[in-house]
């Protein structure tokens, strides 16, 4: 098989750049992905989207996702609302440290700010805000329906002829000089340019053209209950814990909470989760000791030593693009991920300048990501 | 499928209300394994997590794509596997 662009990994940021591509007039593109499209982070994830980081990186392009991501909802139809991410704080250290991460978010225009327990009511009326000592609230930031953004991406790809193959696992990739060369488990693809956006995989692949990618895999819990009517509008992180919670469209509420793990342990249940999610949230609203569980899984959030992605054309070959390490916050990202890859397979510059600092290089180049506090 | 049936009028997922004709539509849009139909059409993620419809799309899903139904899919049960409330999970801590 021959493309012109051939995509390794079927998640939202494989099938966003197809999008783009699409629309760029570059038609002739392949994707593969080794399981069913989705199955890596992008349908295990939370589906917030927020610019209110501590990095400008993070910042800049999470701002440019957010003007993008109503785009995508109404060319693929699916629903994305500003619905605002809240932090709830219970200690003063974390009340002092906010307010530095306000002031930083204000000199980048992001509109984040402190609030009071009692506007915490206001917005989120069913909270229980004992113990709260203030919040800090981003009206900017969102959600988005995860199913129908990708298998709407899916189709809409399709119709137009891209083709879509799932249970495709690319083994090795070769530089040939003209073309590179990509082996699956299903045959030969030939292309001019291939982005690899395959989470941890990335970097296996890679590993074969002697290019080293820090990634690694990070167990992560979620449980999700069943669906109600809207109650809680935002994603709200209780900060001392590392724990949140929001109630999806479908009217379900997500709750993700940490628990120790170690790099590259595989992800398994473990009831320590559970009782986390349900101490900490039970607190806040107690009603929802009476709602029922229904599921429970694990995923992996694909980590990097600076906890930014990794994007960019390989300093050794720019014919081979990465768009992985992303480090749990690629689903908000990958509307503006797609438009830069979009534009340096046509051989431009990202619109967001701070792109090219995300680029493969940095580890080698010791240029990491700085961010004005360490998180978490 | 049945001739004479309105397959708009079949339903197929109780938990979800999904009828018959949105899972042949999903199949022709192209969406051909259970994993994703199931994230498409919710079957499988309600109150009782597929214990009724889960099979049935399979079934569908086999005779429309003439897979066989091993090839098909079947999502992974997730436990707690049957509803579970909130508050069991707090633990004892008088």
């Amino acid at each position: 098989m021959k493309t012109d662009v051939l995509i390794i990994g079927g998640g939202v940021t494989g099938l966003f750049t197809a999008v783009s591509l699409l629309e760029q007039g570059c038609r002739n593109i392949v994707i593969i992905e080794k399981s069913y499209i989705g199955s890596g982070g992008t349908f295990r994830c939370a589906t917030g989207i927020r610019a209110s980081f501590t990095s400008r990186e993070h910042v800049n392009v999470m701002k440019r996702a957010i003007d993008l991501w109503p785009e995508y909802a109404r060319k693929l139809g699916f629903l994305y609302r500003r619905d605002g991410y809240l932090w709830v704080l219970t200690r003063e250290r974390d009340v002092e440290f906010f307010k530095q991460v306000v002031e930083f978010h204000h000199s980048l225009g992001v509109p984040s700010r402190m609030i009071s327990p009692e506007e915490v009511r206001e917005i989120v009326p069913s909270i229980n805000t004992n113990g709260i000592l203030a919040a800090v609230y981003d009206p900017l930031a969102g959600k988005a329906q995860v199913f129908n953004a990708v298998l709407n991406a899916v189709i809409h790809l399709k119709r137009n002829n891209i083709n879509v193959y799932e249970g495709m696992r690319a083994l090795k990739i070769s530089d040939e000089g003209s073309r590179i060369v990509v082996e699956t488990n299903k045959g030969r693809v030939e292309a001019d340019k291939v982005i690899v956006a395959a989470g941890k995989d990335s970097a296996n692949l890679l590993k074969g053209l002697g290019v080293e990618l820090p990634i690694h895999n990070l167990a992560k819990h979620v449980l999700i209950t069943e669906a109600f009517k809207p109650v809680i509008k935002p994603l709200i992180i209780d900060w001392s814990s590392s724990s949140y919670i929001l109630q999806v469209f479908h009217g379900n509420i997500y709750i993700g909470s940490d628990i120790p793990e170690k790099y590259d342990e595989p992800a398994v249940n473990k009831y320590m989760f559970l009782e986390k999610a349900a101490k900490v949230w039970t607190r806040y609203f107690p009603w929802l000791g009476e709602v029922y569980v229904l599921r429970y899984w694990t995923g992996y959030y694909d980590m990097t030593p600076d906890h930014h992605p990794i994007i960019g054309p390989l300093e050794e070959n720019e014919n081979i693009l990465v768009a992985a390490g992303f480090s749990g916050h690629g689903f908000m990202m990958a509307p503006a991920v797609a438009e830069a890859l979009t534009q340096y397979i046509l051989g431009g510059k990202p619109t967001i300048p701070e792109f090219e600092n995300l680029k493969p290089d940095r580890f080698k180049k010791g240029k990491l990501i700085k961010e004005i506090a360490v998180f978490g | 499928m049945n001739v004479g049936i309105d397959p708009r009028k079949v339903i197929v997922c109780r938990c979800e209300n999904v009828t018959l004709a949105d899972v042949l539509n999903a199949i022709e849009s192209g969406l051909d394994n259970l994993e994703v139909l199931k994230r498409k059409l919710r079957i499988g993620m309600g109150q009782c997590q597929g214990q009724t419809c889960l099979l049935l799309v399979a079934g569908i899903l086999a005779r429309k794509t003439g897979k066989s139904f091993d090839e098909v899919l079947i999502p992974r049960n997730r436990p707690p596997i049957s509803p579970v409330k909130v508050k069991y999970f707090i633990g004892d801590e008088r």
